[in-house]
């Protein structure tokens, strides 16, 4: 069944700026609450008035309640990030294809993110720390453009903690700073994998991840068991509109999370 | 005699793969050295008459800008090397390097590698060939940066 093409009226509860330009919304529902996500999902957010864009939903399932991590990029972004507690939102949702973070149990976990890419990941590493019994290694690596504009900074160690090895680097670093700066692939090139047994969830910017899918191939990983979260023009959320065609697929339905194996021919293609 | 053992540093990323008469060769102009977080390595600008491949820790590579804090340019870790400006006049350090971290290291002597080299041409084939690959990856990483990703879209009519 399809998930309801009308929003629910959602309050959000807290807002938390992440950086200059990105915040972290949290919402309870006002009347009945969307369905249950799982990691990597997206809902549709109507700032009423304004207009309705895609958000990947950067939160663990939790009740009726969702988290969701918005960078201010046009005008109703802006007036999502500026959305104050007590405010009304939109939701429809949630949409899209998942991380599959279970079929990857007994396996390495190797999640790459960049930039804004870690908020449709957190919920994979919160649901893998949630189980992590069930994972072999637990890996992170997180490109930012510098330590200002790393999203979810203050969670990091908590996630180590949780048995995650986490690594960080930055484009750009004035001097005090003591993590790596470089592109995300160099930690790939330094990492240790398991290539045979390695699932990973890649999420960044296209040419990020068409990068870091060839290198995790340099390692010997197999493209079906690389991850990437595609996104274009998503409208309806439900496969009607054609928005978000992208050659066979239609990305809110499809997709936002498909396998290397149907993501790099489509990668390949320019102005698609 | 350096007190390098030739199997430890044939276990180096840089150096695997090369007969064990290379390494033994090479082991006569390394020098083990372990650096404390702070450590520096090299100044910009000075003389460059040595490599070194990190075996562990973390190294930043900065530059010094006028009226400004050192901006690091990039960092190096286990099983790469820093130092390839002995290589090529005016073998002068066009960065400076500063252990982050306390990091260990095979210290080489430039000039006792090229004399190395010289001798031995097959060699001197192989390490040129590691050279190349790590001096053509340091541009592509730095090309990379340079397209700011991870940026705000520009923004366009429409965009939402």
């Amino acid at each position: 069944m399809s998930a309801p093409a009308l929003p629910a009226r959602y309050r959000v509860t807290s807002s938390q700026a992440e950086t200059h330009d990105t915040v972290t919304l949290g919402l309870q529902p006002v009347d009945q609450p969307i369905a249950s996500h799982q990691p990597g999902q997206f809902t549709m957010l109507y700032a009423f008035g304004v207009g309705e864009v895609p958000i990947s939903i950067s939160g663990a399932p939790a009740g009726g309640s969702l988290i969701q991590t918005i960078r201010a990029v046009g005008a109703v972004t802006e007036a999502l990030c500026s959305a104050a507690p007590g405010q009304m939102l939109g939701v429809r949702g949630p949409y899209g294809t998942d991380w599959g973070v279970a079929s990857a149990a007994g396996r390495d976990l190797l999640v790459v993110a960049g930039g804004i890419g870690l908020a449709p990941l957190r919920p994979a590493v919160l649901a893998a720390l949630a189980a992590r019994e069930r994972y072999r290694r637990v890996s992170i690596l997180i490109g930012a453009r510098s330590p200002e504009e790393l999203v979810f900074a203050g969670e990091l160690q908590a996630w180590r903690d949780g048995g995650a090895k986490v690594q960080v680097t930055v484009d750009r670093a004035a001097a005090g700073w003591t993590g790596h700066v470089g592109v995300v692939t160099q930690l790939i090139d330094a990492a240790d994998i398991d290539a045979a047994a390695t699932t990973a969830l890649v999420c960044g910017p296209e040419v990020m991840m068409r990068l870091t899918a060839r290198a995790l191939q340099a390692c010997g990983i197999a493209p079906q068991h690389i991850r990437v979260s595609m996104e274009r023009n998503m409208r309806c959320g439900i496969a009607e509109c054609g928005h978000c065609q992208i050659g066979p697929l239609l990305l809110c339905r499809d997709g936002p999370i498909i396998d290397y194996v149907r993501a790099a021919p489509l990668l390949a293609v320019r102005e698609l | 005699m350096s007190g390098v053992s030739p199997s430890a540093l044939a276990e180096h990323a840089f150096l695997q793969g090369l007969p064990a008469e290379h390494t033994t060769r090479i082991a006569e102009a390394a020098t083990a050295v372990s650096a404390p977080a702070g450590y520096r390595f090299f100044e910009e600008g000075g003389t460059a008459g040595q490599f070194w491949l990190i075996r562990s820790g973390h190294v930043a590579l900065d530059l010094h800008l006028p009226g400004r804090p050192p901006l690091i340019v990039e960092t190096i870790g286990a099983g790469s090397l820093i130092g390839l400006s002995w290589v090529a006049p005016p073998q002068e350090w066009q960065y400076g390097a500063q252990a982050i971290q306390p990091t260990t290291a095979f210290e080489l002597d430039g000039a006792a590698v090229l004399a190395l080299c010289d001798s031995d041409p097959v060699l001197g084939y192989q390490l040129s060939r590691r050279l190349l690959t790590v001096a053509a990856e340091r541009p592509h990483a730095t090309r990379i940066r340079m397209a700011d990703l991870y940026a705000a879209p520009r923004r366009r009519v429409g965009t939402s």
